[in-house]
């Protein structure tokens, strides 16, 4: 049987040493490995479970790996985002993240998007890929990857954390239900805006065990969890699987208002009028010349003294009413929307770091 | 008895993990909108499982002793 596979498919023998360990494995073999070789997985988001994730894709010698991530490393990050170090803040993660990955395997290729996930941009990247993987930390953005996943008939493997608990799932496998059989609308999102804590520890299991469904399903051996979703709890280490299927005449995958994300980098650099949707009081406030301070909860009313022929880039906390607020003004018909991801807290993060850099640059001098 | 199970924001909402519940011909709509008021969850969205299968479709099923309730919202941390 073993001569046979080696025949079918000529692997390289220059590389049987490296993986020699995993392909003892009667469920991998030669051919498992080759499977490996062959296939190819997008990894969206280079946060906490892009780092789990993506080391453990490369080192098993997956063929392609995508990395995208418009994000760039911050301090804040270093505790779980274990792939980068100090000296790589202000640097893109998806780049970096590729960097670290190649020390340990140089043979994968590595495809980076230094952008962040759009409606616009999903459906070409993913048609790159066989497997995508969820790493994100946005749920509008599930929804894009949801539905891109379905119209071009590609799994995708989730995962994503709420402080000492994870869920794992598999959607889109083999036919099988989607995101939108547990979550059908994208436009419930939780109402609080406050950015939970994370332990680093969290993100990489629940990371790992998205990366052990992607070999799972590439190497096509155990149980996928597809039609399941896994709840982690890490404090309790108590695992509880919840069973779903496909909802008959369930909402059809379609997001309705589609609005661009960009970074507070990009929002800041164009000089556009930056909407804060905020409450008045609300911390850390944003003080720049292009900012302009309306409530969500009387944008309404005020939307008349904005200016529908000017392009508005809004934020708020954490991305929920910034949505909610530019679905407001596309009724209303506004047409040039778009939403500053990281909201205020990365607007300010970004001025700071521009007065460090130029501070550096005077001294220099 | 009933056993409920919160997860996520919503197990810090209703500022518990889990809690027993008297099963006394109490349907499975009845007992959502109970607990959700007691523990203001109408503006959260969540998913419902009955004995871990998540329900699509709600009925007027009438609950029995031992059968176990879970709060399911979406995460999105990572």
């Amino acid at each position: 049987m073993g001569m046979k596979l080696l025949f079918y498919h000529p692997f390289p023998e220059a590389k049987m040493n490296r993986y020699i360990r995993q392909i003892t494995l009667p469920q991998v073999g030669l051919s498992g490995q080759q499977k490996l070789m062959e296939s190819s997985v997008l990894v969206i988001g280079a946060g906490g479970l892009g780092c789990a994730v993506l080391p453990y894709l490369a080192a098993a010698g997956i063929g392609r790996i995508g990395i995208i991530d418009g994000d760039r490393i911050e301090e804040s990050n270093l505790h779980r985002q274990v792939l980068y170090g100090a000296e790589q803040i202000g640097l893109f993660k998806a780049k970096e993240a590729a960097d670290s990955i190649l020390k340990n395997n140089s043979d994968v290729e590595i495809l980076v998007f230094e952008e962040f996930l759009t409606q616009k941009n999903a459906k070409q990247i993913f048609s790159d890929f066989d497997l995508i993987l969820d790493a994100t930390d946005n749920l509008f953005i599930r929804y894009v990857i949801n539905d891109t996943c379905v119209s071009l008939n590609k799994p995708f493997v989730y995962g994503s954390i709420h402080q000492f608990q994870g869920q794992v799932s598999v959607f889109n496998y083999q036919d099988g239900p989607s995101y939108r059989d547990i979550f059908p609308e994208e436009n419930q999102s939780a109402p609080n805006c406050a950015e939970a804590g994370v332990l680093g520890t969290t993100v990489g299991l629940i990371g790992m065990l998205q990366a052990n469904e992607a070999l799972k399903i590439i190497l096509e051996i155990g149980e996928v969890i597809s039609g399941k979703l896994l709840i982690y709890d890490l404090l309790s280490n108590s695992q509880q699987v919840f069973e779903f299927g496909k909802v008959p005449g369930s909402k059809k995958p379609e997001i309705q208002n589609p609005f661009e994300m960009i970074s507070a980098e990009e929002a800041i650099q164009s000089g556009s009028l930056l909407l804060d949707v905020r409450e008045l009081g609300e911390m850390p406030s944003v003080h720049l010349e292009n900012v302009k301070q309306v409530p969500l909860s009387i944008l309404e009313v005020e939307s008349v003294n904005l200016d529908k022929e000017q392009e508005i880039k809004i934020f708020c906390q954490s991305g929920v009413r910034s949505r909610k607020a530019a679905q407001l003004l596309s009724e209303k018909g506004f047409q040039n929307l778009k939403l500053i991801r990281g909201g205020a807290k990365d607007l300010l993060q970004f001025v700071e770091t521009e007065i460090e850099r130029n501070s550096k640059r005077s001294i220099v001098k | 008895m009933i056993q409920v199970k919160y997860f996520g924001v919503i197990a810090e909402a209703a500022q518990r993990d889990s809690e027993s519940i008297p099963a006394e011909k109490v349907t499975l709509s009845k007992i959502l909108s109970d607990l959700s008021s007691r523990h203001n969850l109408g503006e959260y969205n969540f998913q419902v499982a009955l004995n871990r299968k998540i329900v699509s479709n709600f009925t007027e099923q009438e609950l029995s002793d031992g059968d176990e309730i879970a709060f399911l919202p979406p995460f999105s941390g990572g």
